[in-house]
């Protein structure tokens, strides 16, 4: 038996690490939360952990089982299951190559926050001033301070997505650095991937647990774990709490990328990854569960600060008005000092009419947000009201960093280990090949760092990889389940682990996960026939908020691409192979008759 | 005789009266927020405290127009519970003549944070309603400080990639001295690294590809 060429993972905790720090990344930390709170708190935890049973683990299990029995990249592991579908491989390493080049701009923002966090002020705390050195500068005082610095001096945001400015250098140079520190992870494969990913999966989880302890010492933090624990039944009623449920759980795992199949063909042959499978899956929702309540601590934190201060605002207001002696009107007895003053002095309470401001706490804490926004507005505005702040701001981010490096890691591993499976590449060295992907990738991705490159980048993160996923993953489970054949899947499972998959994996291969797909799959078209023309969220600099813009045409058009470019893989390399195929049996049969012939 | 005198007696205070009040044209409104700033130390506003603000009022406009200005010469009214009033400026050579506002404000201007400083508070909690404070100019370090932590960052990460890289290129030269050495004897050694190099067809399972030849019955 000639030894196996092939890489191997040091020991088994290194590929359930490398699992582990791919599927808990930044989605868990920013869309998690959102969800919780739209679907009703505490409540929206049972559609989620029943999604997690019926689609979520066994889409794992089928990933890894494919990608340790074919022991290649998704190319090649679909090529070896049936011929024809070599393109599902291909939509998948296309769609990492999307995400890959996207992917990276949110570390390179990260970067930028965590080294401007080495400052005695935090940047994003106060105001710059304008020319004057009157006041603060008028964009910043229409927004907040977090929005400007983000908006403003992050991205130096254009107003839409057809205006373009130059690159931001800053940008670009963090960007730079994310790729070379990438490639620095990956640059001797699965041996260098192996080590990082003991740090990666492990260090999040420590910062997650000082900030737990950090977030429940806040003032006003229980406020916000009130507010999500509060079930809302009432959700459950509605159809896209569901549907929300199971996109969420199929995203966060990484499904479809190619990734697991990538890092599980580096197991060795007999890996028990049916425990493995479970025990990712079950840490992975572990940790949304646990992110979303530090995050609640700190929305209730954030929430009552920004309510204490309308009502000193209001209180300010109140005494200036009247004249009244400071402590006539304390925090706490605001409202009911409203109405007494508006008994006794109504003429005077009158013209205060539009200044007033209606402080409430629910609405701050309702006010949901999700993505980018949660990650670098939303907690940054949090962090600046701590003590200590630049130690918090700091760990904070390169929390966000590990996350997102981690999940880089099996992004571009997705992408290279089925390139190397072909002849041709796999003669350059695995360096200077990791480096040429990782240059290229680089290079594209410098489009992100421009002036509109946030809304090229939300463009990516809407419409580049959700529709291609469900279509990949769909065409994926009903390739195993009834083209490839159970009998065959389970022989190959019991040639690995020594024992057949028991019914309830068999029942959801074949059953239950392709027609939950299916039902995604509809209500995801139905979605953007409904949904007219796609849009956006823009900058308004003059309003100092953001705003919702139609796409122009070029941009629809390069959204049809980005969906189409994936899908359509798959039928244009069985087509490719068909006619292959074709060629070659009408040559196969003249070269029968020739040799009859000679004969 | 007797009238002349008590007109003369109550005249400046009339006088004063009719200069100062709300609203008046070359008047400013003050208001300080005491217990705000202070806290527990905070001290009550009372004659003594308006004498302080009369005499450094005084200073200021002394100190911005090389005019001698007294005490009696701020003339201050209107005074309310939330400790806000109102405040004229008068001429030291005519009583009945009040100084420019932009006068005023100037002097105010120049001389704000000892006037501040007396009162123990600051540009917010002691206002000058209508003259904006000159925000003291952000400290602009000579090199930004992200631009340093970014170069240690990027410098460490080279370091890295240029350590792993070269120890690649050591390691494999060695392996190739070491295989030069011993000889074309070993076989399996020769395969072994015939399959390190370039992956020929790899492990690829034949088995599950369709073979043509057995269908082609």
């Amino acid at each position: 038996m000639a030894k196996d060429a092939r890489d191997n993972w040091e020991n088994p905790m290194q590929f359930v690490l490398a699992c582990v720090s791919y599927a808990v990344g930044l989605g868990n930390v920013w869309r998690f939360p959102y969800l919780c709170q739209m679907h009703g708190g505490g409540g929206f935890l049972i559609p989620y952990l029943l999604m997690l049973v019926l689609e979520g683990v066994p889409l794992f299990y089928l990933e890894l089982a494919i990608g340790q029995k074919m022991r290649l990249g998704s190319i090649g592991a679909w090529t070896a299951i049936s011929p024809y579908l070599g393109g599902l491989g291909l939509a998948s390493v296309v769609t990492s190559l999307y995400l890959c080049l996207y992917y990276n701009i949110i570390n390179a923002w990260s970067f930028w926050y965590l080294f401007h966090s080495f400052q005695s002020v935090l940047p994003w705390a106060a105001c710059p001033l304008n020319a004057n050195r009157t006041g603060p500068s008028e964009e910043c005082e229409r927004a907040t301070p977090t929005q400007y610095f983000f908006y403003r001096e992050t991205l130096n945001i254009s107003p839409s997505i057809e205006e373009n400015g130059g690159i931001h250098t800053g940008q670009a140079l963090c960007f730079l650095l994310a790729w070379v520190i990438t490639y620095l992870f990956i640059v001797r494969g699965v041996k260098s991937t192996g080590k990082v990913v003991y740090f990666t999966a492990t260090f999040p989880y420590v910062v997650l647990f000082i900030y737990l302890i950090r977030g429940f010492t806040l003032h006003g933090a229980i406020n916000g774990i009130k507010y999500m624990f509060t079930p809302k039944m009432e959700e459950l009623a509605n159809p896209t709490t569901w549907i929300n449920a199971a996109t969420q759980i199929f995203f966060s795992l990484g499904l479809g990328f190619g990734s697991l199949i990538a890092f599980a063909s580096y197991n060795q042959y007999h890996n028990n990854f049916e425990r493995q499978a479970i025990i990712v899956s079950l840490i992975n929702s572990g940790t949304s569960i646990f992110s979303s309540v530090v995050t609640f601590a700190i929305y209730g934190f954030k929430a009552t600060v920004n309510y204490e201060n309308c009502l000193e605002r209001t209180r300010i207001l109140l005494l200036n008005t009247f004249s009244l002696s400071e402590d006539s009107i304390t925090i706490d007895n605001v409202f009911e000092r409203i109405v007494e003053l508006n008994t006794t002095h109504p003429e005077q309470f009158a013209e205060l009419n539009g200044k007033l401001e209606d402080c409430n706490l629910e609405s701050e804490l309702s006010t949901a947000v999700e993505g980018t926004g949660l990650a670098f507005i939303v907690y940054s505005e949090a962090i600046k009201n701590m003590p200590l702040s630049q130690l918090w701001s700091v760990l904070y981010f390169i929390m966000l960093l590990m996350l997102g490096m981690g999940s880089m890691l099996g992004n571009i591993t997705a992408i290279i280990t089925p390139l190397r499976d072909f002849k041709v590449l796999s003669c350059i060295s695995t360096e200077v090949f990791n480096g040429i992907v990782c240059f290229i990738c680089l290079l594209l991705g410098l489009g992100f760092t421009t002036t509109s490159g946030n809304y090229w980048f939300t463009m990516f993160n809407d419409y580049g990889a959700t529709f291609s996923l469900l279509f990949i993953v769909l065409i994926e489970v009903i390739t195993v389940s009834y083209i490839y054949g159970i009998k065959r899947f389970e022989r190959d499972i019991e040639d690995m682990l020594g024992h057949r998959p028991n019914w309830y994996w068999k029942i959801m291969w074949a059953g239950v996960s392709p027609l939950l797909l299916i039902g995604l799959f509809l209500f995801y078209i139905i979605n953007y026939i409904q949904g007219g023309t796609p849009t956006y969220q823009a900058w308004n600099k003059d309003l100092g908020k953001s705003e919702q813009i139609e796409y122009p045409l070029f941009g629809q058009a390069f959204i049809g691409l980005l969906l189409a470019s994936s899908v359509s893989c798959v039928p244009l390399t069985a087509l490719y192979v068909f006619c292959q195929r074709r060629k070659h049996a009408q040559r196969h049969m003249q070269q029968h008759t020739v040799n009859t012939v000679a004969a | 005789m007797l009238e002349r005198i008590f007109i003369f007696l109550f005249l400046p205070s009339v006088l004063a009266a009719q200069l100062c009040k709300p609203d008046a044209p070359e008047g400013f409104k003050v208001r300080l927020s005491i217990k705000t700033a202070l806290q527990d130390e905070a001290y009550e506003w009372d004659g003594n405290e308006r004498f302080l603000f009369q005499a450094t009022l005084a200073f200021a406009m002394s100190r911005h127009t090389r005019q001698e200005f007294n005490v009696s010469n701020i003339l201050v009214c209107d005074e309310t519970p939330r400790v806000s009033f109102w405040f004229v400026v008068t001429s030291p050579d005519d009583p009945s003549q009040l100084i420019n506002r932009g006068k005023v404000e100037a002097a105010v201007r120049m001389s704000r944070n000892r006037i501040n400083s007396a009162f123990l508070l600051s540009d917010e909690t002691l206002e000058f309603v209508g003259i904006l404070p000159t925000l003291a100019a952000p400290v602009e370090p000579a090199s930004p400080p992200w631009l340093i932590v970014f170069g240690v960052v990027m410098g460490l990460v080279g370091a890295g990639i240029v350590f792993l890289l070269v120890s690649t290129v050591l390691q494999k030269r060695r392996k190739k001295n070491q295989e030069g050495d011993e000889g074309d004897d070993d076989e399996e050694a020769r395969v072994k690294t015939a399959e390190n190099g370039c992956r020929s067809d790899g492990i690829y399972n034949t088995s599950f590809s369709e073979d043509e030849p057995n269908t082609q019955m």
